[in-house]
C-alpha cells in the first residue's frame, strides 16, 4: 500500500478497497436493524455514559458505512473525522456483538485500513 | 503493553541485501503505542531504506503495509496480495507478530525490524519502563505489587541476595533494590507476613510453548481425556 500524503483523497485508491469488499458492506448496511443491541457489548460504550459515538454500529455507519454511500468521494476533513471515530472510539478488542450476525469488527478494520491507505491514522506522540 | 525498540537500520539492510523486492509489515497494536512499529514508523524506515539504497547504488522495491494486529491471524490476511509481490519481509511487529507471519507465509522469509524489549509501562511519550516478563507465575499478591523477577536483578523470589547495598542494587548504585521497595511497600501495608511466605522455585516454563485456554472456552479447545 503506497500511502497517501496529499490533503486530497486518493479517490480511486478508496473506490479499489470499497470494491473489492463491496458485499460485506452491502450486507451490513442492510442487515443493520439500528436496535442498538450491539452498544452493550462495547466496553467503550458503557464507560462513556451510553454516548453513541461509541456505538459499534454507529463507527461503522458512520465510517465505511458513509463511504460506501459516498462512493469513497469525501473530503480530507470528512476523512478525518472518520480516522478520529474508527481509531479514537475504538481499541478494535473484536468484542462487539451483532445478532443479526453482521462482522462489526471487520468493517471497522476496513474502516481503518481506508483511512491508513490516505495516510490517516492514530498519532500517539500527539 | 509490549513495548519494542527498532533494529538499527544496518542490521535490517544485512537481512534483505540478498533480495530485490522487500516488503515492511507495521503493527496498529502495542508496537504503534511505544511508537516502533506503527505506520508513521513504516514509512519512515521505508524511507531510510530507500535513502540508504539510494546512496550505495542497491536499488529495490520497497513497499510498506500496516495491518491493524500481526499477532490475528484475520487481520493479516489482508497481506495476501502484498506478500505475494515481495522477495522478503521485515515486520516490526512484536516477537508474536514476525512469527505468525513467517507461520503464515512459510515461504517467504521474514525478518524482524524491531527487538521486542518487555511488557511495560508508559511512563511518558517515547519512554517506557519494563514491569512484566511474562514469566507465568505471577507473584505479585506476595510482594506488595512489585516484581521481583523483572526487577530484581537476580529476579530472586524470597528476600535479597547478600549484596544489598541499603537501598541499592550490587550491581549499580542507580538501581534500587526490588527487595528493599517490596519489604517498604509491605511494612506500610502492615503486610510484613506476607515476605516470610516461602515462594517455591520458578516453574520456568520457556522450553515449552504456552497456550493460554481462557476459563469457559475449554470445551472449545480441549479434547476431553
Amino acid at each position: 500500500m503506497e500511502s497517501n500524503t496529499n490533503p486530497t483523497p486518493d479517490k480511486p485508491v478508496i473506490q479499489s478497497i470499497l470494491a473489492e469488499h463491496k458485499k460485506q458492506i452491502k450486507i451490513g448496511l442492510t442487515m443493520c436493524a439500528h436496535c442498538s443491541l450491539c452498544a452493550e457489548s462495547c466496553f467503550l460504550y458503557m464507560s462513556h455514559e451510553g454516548d453513541p459515538q461509541y456505538m459499534p454500529s454507529y463507527k461503522f455507519l458512520h465510517s465505511v458505512g458513509r463511504l460506501y454511500k459516498k462512493k469513497g468521494d469525501v473530503s480530507r476533513a470528512q476523512l478525518e473525522t472518520m480516522r478520529d471515530l474508527v481509531f479514537e472510539n475504538c481499541v478494535l478488542c473484536t468484542r462487539c456483538y451483532c445478532p443479526m450476525g453482521i462482522d462489526i469488527p471487520a468493517l471497522i478494520t476496513l474502516g481503518r485500513r481506508i483511512c491508513r491507505s490516505q495516510n490517516l491514522f492514530r498519532n500517539y506522540d500527539r | 503493553m509490549i513495548k519494542a525498540k527498532p533494529k538499527p537500520l544496518q542490521e535490517i539492510q544485512q537481512y534483505v541485501a540478498p533480495y530485490e523486492s522487500v516488503l515492511i509489515v507495521g503493527c496498529g497494536g502495542c508496537v504503534s503505542v511505544c511508537l516502533a512499529g506503527g505506520q508513521r514508523e513504516v514509512n519512515l524506515l521505508k524511507t531510510e531504506m530507500e535513502l540508504a539504497h539510494f546512496q550505495t547504488h542497491t536499488a529495490k522495491r520497497m513497499q510498506g503495509y500496516t495491518v491493524e494486529r500481526q499477532c490475528n491471524p484475520a487481520l493479516i490476511k489482508e497481506l495476501d496480495p502484498y506478500i505475494e509481490s515481495a522477495d522478503c519481509v521485515v515486520s516490526i511487529a512484536c516477537g508474536a507478530g514476525v512469527q505468525l507471519l513467517a507461520e503464515k507465509y512459510p515461504g517467504k522469509p521474514v525478518f524482524p525490524g524491531v527487538n521486542t524489549i518487555a511488557i511495560g509501562v508508559d511512563l511518558d511519550i517515547g519512554l517506557y519502563e519494563e514491569r512484566c516478563r511474562a514469566c507465568g507465575e505471577c507473584v505479585l499478591a506476595y510482594t506488595g505489587g512489585i516484581c521481583p523477577v523483572t526487577r530484581c536483578a537476580k529476579g530472586l523470589f524470597n528476600g535479597p541476595c547478600g549484596g544489598t547495598n541499603g537501598d541499592k542494587c550490587e550491581i549499580s548504585n542507580e538501581i534500587n533494590c526490588a527487595w528493599h521497595e517490596i519489604y517498604s511497600r509491605l511494612k506500610a501495608q502492615d503486610r510484613l507476613d506476607d515476605i516470610l511466605k516461602i515462594q517455591p522455585p520458578m516453574e520456568w516454563k520457556n522450553q515449552v510453548k504456552r497456550t493460554i485456554v481462557q476459563k469457559g472456552y475449554e470445551e472449545r479447545y480441549i479434547e476431553p481425556k
